[in-house]
């Protein structure tokens, strides 16, 4: 990381202070390095976070400039900032999954209706561990964590045939895909398109969390076992996966630029308005 | 300027727009559903933006989130839309984002009467969010051209003290008919009395300077000064930090920056208090109206009584209760909220009494068998829930 760390991130928040082991680094890097591919400058970048391991691992690493949410929340404060930024503003944000698919879902679903541009990155951890790990909303079910010391009896956003990724593209999202962060140029690659989709994308990205997901669910807190399950459970958007769980991975949904993103839109618009009313 | 007969959403709708509010977002609630549908008409033809949100909460998180890219901007609502506020308001008292807030009261507990007045967040526009460590800048009109005036004033003080700044108004004051005026030009702007301050950049690197400074621009997103905001504790730079030295000088920063500088916000009006009255009314919104009239009609009867209409209620005006008398607080709820505050204003040996009245306004006639009976040290007739000696 030390060439994209130098040149985009803050000295100061370097090293994290995320557990060793964990797989957030190299969800990070991806993200960078996908800026880094294309070209973009500090200054095109505003970097959106939430709370939880995500956000405050992630919040005011980037040079330029940044936010954070509180929980849920960092879409609709995007939503606004998209209005006042100018168009060719980048906002990446980068958020957990309990933020994204949990308490902020109901904002996510409207930023992808109204396709407000920017491009939402979910590091997924499979539960609520900066809080010391309990179940979520992608825990997978019947694995143990914090608050299910007798299993998950929740099923989540990932399994029984239904994909979080569906709802998002009936909601009008256009661009959609999932790679784990043990993937590699190929989960790059898909976050290059989706920061250059002009509308709402969305990468989910699951990675392992060592201290509390494997310590509760695999009862081991060596790396390497989360590692290696992780692995067992990745397989390709086409095939059936493992019986019981699966990260189903690739790009679900390209529909980049088919629709008009939502703050150029209102500035046409209200350019108009104001053209029949001067 | 323009002279016409509207009412006061239509008049907070006006003076946003004269303050350079270019984005509104909201969720239409009565009694301050008009204010969205006016934004909705008027800001396009300016070149601002209306969004309608999911719900309250996103309202306001979309205000702060075009407040961050350098727009003005405002929300409005009632009682059940304001206590959804809770959790945005937080964000931006902590990381000092000017914007305005109207709430049009009216009566509850919780969703109430929708077409009916009512004073009931009187405590909740002091202690809007959680956490504490912070005061507020509360304004309460009542009239449909002071609804303007305020209007524009509010975002005046959002801009100099870099937070949001709540309109306290209620539904008699919002849905009201009256003559206003609206000042065309900057002079007309100017000769109202009226102050209007572009929005600033700040460019770092201090963005939360640990003083009680004011006028210092507020930080905005998009000019790449690095700048970054943020819940949670900051550092001077606006890092994260769990260290409790910077948390100190946070919460002193947003608690002082608004009571080192109150001279700046507090506003009322006082009528017959400089004799020495025995029996001084205390009122702010629409009854302050009824309160003004009856204690005129009083002092023509010969009554010794006075009055003081608020209208900056946060930080509470201690300083204005300086004569020892009986206080009289006239409100519209049952529960006397600004009681505890007259109580712990007023000088000692005074007495604070009650007066309430819910989704409708007291009479001068009620008023007046009130004051006649506590300048005459009589018992109060026992209807408990209206009238309550304190």
């Amino acid at each position: 990381m030390d060439y994209l760390a130098t040149k985009y991130l803050r000295p100061r928040k370097i090293p994290s202070t995320a557990c060793s082991g964990c797989g957030l680094g190299q969800a990070h890097k991806k993200v960078v390095k996908a800026i880094d591919e294309l070209g973009l400058d500090i200054g095109d970048v505003i970097w959106g976070t939430g709370i939880g391991c995500a956000g405050r691992q992630t919040f005011n690493t980037w040079k330029g400039d940044n936010f954070a949410g509180t929980h849920g929340r960092a879409y609709a404060i995007a939503t606004g900032l998209r209005m006042a930024l100018p168009p060719d503003k980048k906002i990446i944000m980068t958020v957990g999954d309990g933020d994204a698919f949990g308490i902020g879902f109901l904002h996510l679903l409207n930023c992808a209706r109204r396709n407000v541009g920017m491009t939402v990155i979910v590091l997924d951890n499979l539960g609520y561990q900066s809080t010391g790990g309990q179940y979520g909303w992608t825990t997978p079910q019947g694995y143990r964590t914090d608050s299910s010391p007798y299993g998950n009896r929740e099923p989540n956003w990932t399994q029984e045939g239904r994909d979080v990724l569906n709802i998002l593209r009936e909601a009008g999202a256009t661009f959609l895909a999932r790679y784990t962060s043990l993937q590699g140029q190929e989960a790059v690659e898909a976050i290059k398109k989706a920061i250059m989709n002009n509308g709402f994308s969305l990468v989910h990205m699951p990675y392992p969390c060592v201290t509390n997901f494997a310590e509760r669910a695999l009862g081991t807190r060596k790396p390497v076992e989360i590692y290696k399950w992780f692995e067992e459970h990745t397989c390709s958007l086409h095939e059936k996966g493992p019986e019981d769980f699966a990260f189903r991975t690739g790009i679900y949904y390209d529909a980049s630029n088919s629709r008009p993103e939502f703050s150029n839109y209102m500035r046409t618009w209200v350019a108009e308005i104001q053209r029949r009313y001067s | 300027m323009r002279r016409t007969l509207d009412t006061g959403n239509a008049a907070i709708t006006e003076g946003a727009i004269i303050a350079g509010c270019r984005l509104f977002a909201g969720y239409p609630i009565t009694p301050a559903t008009e204010i969205a549908e006016n934004m909705s008409r008027r800001l396009p033809q300016v070149g601002g933006y209306y969004v309608q949100a999911e719900d309250e909460m996103t309202a306001l998180h979309i205000c702060i989130g075009g407040s961050l890219g350098g727009l003005k901007t405002m929300t409005a609502t009632s009682g059940p839309g304001f206590i959804l506020y809770a959790d945005p308001m937080g964000w931006a008292l902590g990381s000092e984002i000017p914007l305005v807030v109207v709430n049009a009261q009216r009566v509850g507990p919780v969703s109430g009467i929708t077409g009916a007045p009512g004073q009931g967040e009187f405590y909740m526009s002091r202690y809007p969010t959680q956490g504490g460590n912070y005061e507020t800048i509360v304004l309460a009109p009542n009239s449909v051209q002071e609804a303007f005036s305020i209007t524009v004033e509010a975002f005046y003080l959002a801009e100099r003290f870099r937070m949001p700044v709540i309109i306290l108004a209620d539904q008699l004051v919002t849905d009201g008919w009256e003559s206003l005026s609206i000042p065309e030009t900057p002079e007309e702007v100017e000769a109202m009395g009226l102050k209007v301050v572009p929005r600033r950049i700040n460019k770092g690197p201090e963005f939360y300077p640990a003083t009680d400074e004011i006028d210092i621009p507020p930080v905005v997103l998009g000019h790449n000064t690095g700048a970054a905001c943020s819940d949670w504790t900051p550092t001077p730079e606006g890092y994260d930090t769990e260290e409790v030295d910077f948390q100190h000088k946070h919460a002193y920063r947003l608690i002082y920056k608004v009571r080192n500088h109150k001279d700046l916000i507090t506003r009322y009006e006082s009528y017959f208090v400089d004799d020495n009255p025995e029996l001084i009314l205390v009122a702010y919104g629409s009854p302050s109206r009824v309160v003004i009239s009856a204690v005129k009609q009083a002092r023509e009867k010969g009554m010794k009584v006075g009055a003081l209409r608020l209208i900056s209620l946060w930080p509470f005006p201690d300083e204005i209760f300086k004569v020892q008398a009986k206080y009289l607080s006239v409100e519209l709820n049952y529960d006397g909220q600004l009681v505890r505050e007259v109580q712990r204003a007023m000088p000692k040996g005074s007495e604070v009494h009650f007066f309430g009245k819910c989704g409708e306004l007291p009479t001068v006639a009620e008023l007046e068998e009130m004051m006649q009976a506590l300048l005459a040290g009589k018992e109060i007739k026992a209807r408990k829930w209206e009238w309550e000696a304190w």
